[in-house]
């Protein structure tokens, strides 16, 4: 149930990324059932729920990431600049480059810092000055300071969270506008967790951002809104509560949200 | 999953909170007692007895403080924690009323008798506030938002009984200007008794907070 205050300040705001009764499946097994979501553009949507829930699943749906597993397909629709992204006319490439992503884990490429954060225009060829592109982006990942001097060194030498930032450069190097992120932060110490979450606040004025995370707290104080997914008695991912977080986290709606978040069960 | 320690640091809480109602409740109907009977012996041990209110609230915000600062609580939880702490502050203060009470029942002692129809509808006043909260400590136990609407409620019976004693204690003043100090200790006291229903309707809204996250004016 999605509490009519909160569904209209959902609603009043455009929306970059809008998904309609999408269902996905791998193989026979359903993982995603009906799902309606319209997540808010230049905000941080956070998504929550128990392991196997379909959280990754969902964000994965949205650069068609699950295209690399085989016999696993979607159904419905999931707009994006108008334009549903299932289709199988839809350009992958062209997508993957508006849609990037953030893994759990740090994934520099065994390359420089420079080499990591140009190596996304390269491949689409773009004739942009590189090293402003790579300047810029550094700067956005708020890791240009770090790095300024030493940008021809390996990219392996960077602590985890310079790492995961090197790796949020790269993506915003070919100018998405939507940023996944899959537990961004979740191999990362404390100080470092901050600074990921400080930057996506800052990087949320330019960009769209979703945000799976294990970390309750986390989603509380960095996201504006939140998607509590839980898997139904017949094993389905179903989406279970969206709202402003303030609102998720003082005023739940629902029994289910309210047991999760209290960590009565999970 | 379950969680044992938070569950029983979140009871921990509601017991104090519990403990301090059942107190001032009892401060209250002491106060009176001492004030009708004119008992200077116990007026003074309600003012000695605040010790352990205050001492009370000392404890619930120090375990609430705890308990944020330790287990991150949110939604239900944290409403409830938030919600005692304001009951907290609340019970404290009416604790300083039963004591303001006892504290002109003391001085009452050495003046004459005032007329029974006064002491009648004073004693009726602080009948109902001892049960205004003696019932909104029932609905705190029992998390009921509706009992704790019905509570504040019955806050009018007591406001209409002070406008009644005003009314009553300045006609008197004016026919009999030589009791204007014992009028002046009866006046308080009412006035009191009126503050402490107030007090208890304030509590009712934290009620309706803590179980449904809505702040509402009951009053």
């Amino acid at each position: 149930m999605i509490d009519p205050a909160a569904a209209a300040t959902v609603e009043s705001l455009p929306s970059r990324v809008q998904a309609t009764n999408l269902s996905f499946f791998y193989g026979d097994f359903m993982a995603l059932k009906d799902i309606n979501l319209s997540v808010p553009e230049n905000h941080i949507t956070a998504m929550i729920g128990p392991s196997g829930c379909g959280k990754s699943t969902l964000i994965r749906v949205f650069n068609r990431m699950y295209d690399l597993v085989p016999r696993s397909r979607a159904e419905g629709e999931v707009l994006i600049d108008g334009e549903n992204i299932l289709d199988p006319r839809t350009d992958v490439v062209g997508l993957r480059q508006r849609v990037g992503m953030v893994f759990q884990r740090p994934n520099p490429f065994p390359m420089s810092i420079y080499d990591n954060v140009a190596y996304g225009p390269r491949v689409l060829g773009w004739k942009a000055n590189l090293d402003e592109v790579v300047e810029h982006s550094l700067r956005q990942a708020a890791l240009w300071d770090d790095v300024k001097d030493r940008l021809k060194r390996s990219a392996m030498g960077l602590s985890g969270g310079q790492q995961q930032r090197l790796v949020i450069a790269r993506v915003l190097a070919v100018e998405p506008e939507v940023i996944l992120m899959d537990e961004p932060a979740s191999a990362l110490d404390p100080i470092a967790t901050l600074k990921i979450e400080e930057l996506a606040q800052e990087l949320k004025k330019s960009y769209t951002i979703l945000i799976v995370t294990h970390n309750m707290q986390q989603a509380a104080r960095a996201s504006d809104f939140t998607a509590f997914l839980m898997m139904n008695e017949a094993r389905y991912g179903e989406l279970v509560e969206f709202g402003p977080t303030a609102e998720i986290f003082n005023r739940p709606q629902n029994k289910l949200t309210e047991d999760y978040i209290t960590g009565r069960f999970g | 999953m379950a969680r044992p320690l938070f569950d029983s640091e979140l009871e921990e809480v509601r017991a104090i909170a519990s403990r301090m109602a059942s107190l001032v409740e009892e401060a209250i109907r002491l106060a009176m007692r001492a004030l009708l009977e004119r008992d200077a012996d116990i007026a003074t041990a309600v003012v000695e007895g605040d010790e352990k209110v205050n001492q009370l609230h000392h404890d619930l915000r120090e375990e609430t403080f705890k308990v944020i600062a330790t287990q991150a609580p949110v939604a239900r939880d944290l409403r409830l924690l938030m919600g005692v702490q304001y009951i907290g502050a609340e019970l404290e203060r009416i604790g300083d009323y039963a004591v303001r009470i006892a504290k002109r029942a003391r001085r009452l002692a050495d003046e004459p008798e005032p007329g029974p129809s006064t002491l009648v509808d004073l004693a009726r006043m602080g009948e109902l506030a001892e049960k205004q909260v003696h019932d909104v400590l029932d609905a705190f136990i029992r998390v009921d938002p509706e009992a704790a609407t019905r509570v504040a409620e019955n806050d009018d019976a007591i406001d209409r009984l002070y406008r009644k004693t005003f009314a009553e204690q300045m006609s008197a003043l004016a026919a009999d200007p030589e009791h204007v100090l014992a009028t002046q200790h009866l006046l308080n006291v009412a006035h009191t008794l009126e503050r402490i229903g107030d007090r208890v309707t304030n509590v009712a809204e934290d009620i309706v907070f803590l179980d449904t996250g809505r702040v509402v004016e009951l009053d």
